[in-house]
């Protein structure tokens, strides 16, 4: 039951990744020519949402439906990672156009270009686990 | 290609993704830690890749869905992808425009994915987890992380793609 539902929500987030276009490379790249409004006004309005969302389930107390507390814990300050992290990041979103939720619907859409970001994904992840003591955090 | 559905219905309904994740399954938003989680299942003595992967498992789930989602989309749904951009400036882009994911780009994609990967988890999040689920926290790491994306993303954009092309 619970794969299903998180399968019908990663369906849901995929379509709307689609059909808004996010997921593809020219919106990515109009994003960063900033000829667009488009993806920024996505991205911010997601973000806003998403803050008031938590703000509502904080406040009223709301549960979730197996009746535990939500906890929301926010990711730990490492500055060197998050920012040296975030620029390596940035430019593979960049000149792939696709974060890691597209490369997933790049697999399904363009098989034959997703599986090649998907190995990338993955092959860089292993770098990252092989790495991961011997650089900054 | 058609217009895309407009941001502002677009980017609420990926902000509710946040509440409905957290209602249904106690998760916070997040896809790149199911790189990890399939990694997880080669054996291997990387410490990294030798965790409690149960904690990550429901974003397998998560990724199952988004590849499926684009399945039904181009083959139930009649979703195409050829694209034309005219606003897209330099003019370069239009050349491309019809064939970026055509099999010869592969090396663009497999290094780019390749940065993804590994910066994703470098950051500790990506687009999803740090953007949108931790900038709506007003976690510092998020806001650094964003804006470390974003200039990132503006010399891979700027200075890098149209090396390539």
């Amino acid at each position: 039951m619970k794969f299903i539902i998180t399968l019908i929500l990663g369906f849901c987030f995929g379509s709307i990744l689609i059909y808004s276009q996010a997921y593809s490379w020219y919106r990515i790249q109009e994003m960063f020519h900033f000829e667009s409004f488009h993806m920024f006004g996505l991205l911010f309005s997601a973000i806003g949402t998403s803050a008031l969302a938590l703000f509502i389930l904080k406040k009223f107390g709301i549960k979730s439906v197996s009746g535990k507390e939500i906890e929301v814990k926010p990711k730990p300050a490492q500055l060197k990672a998050n920012i040296a992290g975030g620029l390596i990041f940035g430019i593979g979103w960049s000149i792939s156009g696709a974060c890691s939720a597209p490369v997933y619907v790049l697999v399904g859409m363009h098989w034959q270009i997703g599986l090649f970001l998907l190995a990338g994904a993955l092959l860089g992840t292993i770098v990252y686990g092989v790495v991961e003591s011997k650089i900054p955090h | 290609m058609k217009e895309p559905l407009a941001w502002y219905i677009a980017g609420p309904l990926i902000g509710l993704i946040v509440p409905a994740l957290l209602i249904l399954r106690e998760k916070q938003f997040g896809i790149s830690s199911s790189y990890r989680y399939i990694l997880s299942f080669i054996p291997t003595k990387i410490s990294y890749f030798n965790y409690h992967r149960e904690q990550d498992q429901w974003q397998l789930h998560f990724a199952i869905g988004l590849v499926l989602s684009a399945l039904a989309a181009t083959q139930l749904f009649g979703f195409s992808d050829a694209i034309t951009i005219d606003k897209l400036s330099p003019n370069k882009y239009e050349i491309v425009a019809q064939s970026i994911y055509d099999v010869k780009n592969a090396l663009q994609f497999f290094i780019g994915g390749i940065l993804v990967g590994f910066g994703a988890r470098y950051a500790n999040g990506c687009t999803a987890g740090h953007c949108i689920m931790g900038v709506s926290q007003f976690a510092l790491s998020s806001i650094l992380a964003t804006i470390a994306f974003f200039v990132g993303g503006l010399i891979g954009s700027l200075l890098i793609v149209p090396a390539i092309y």
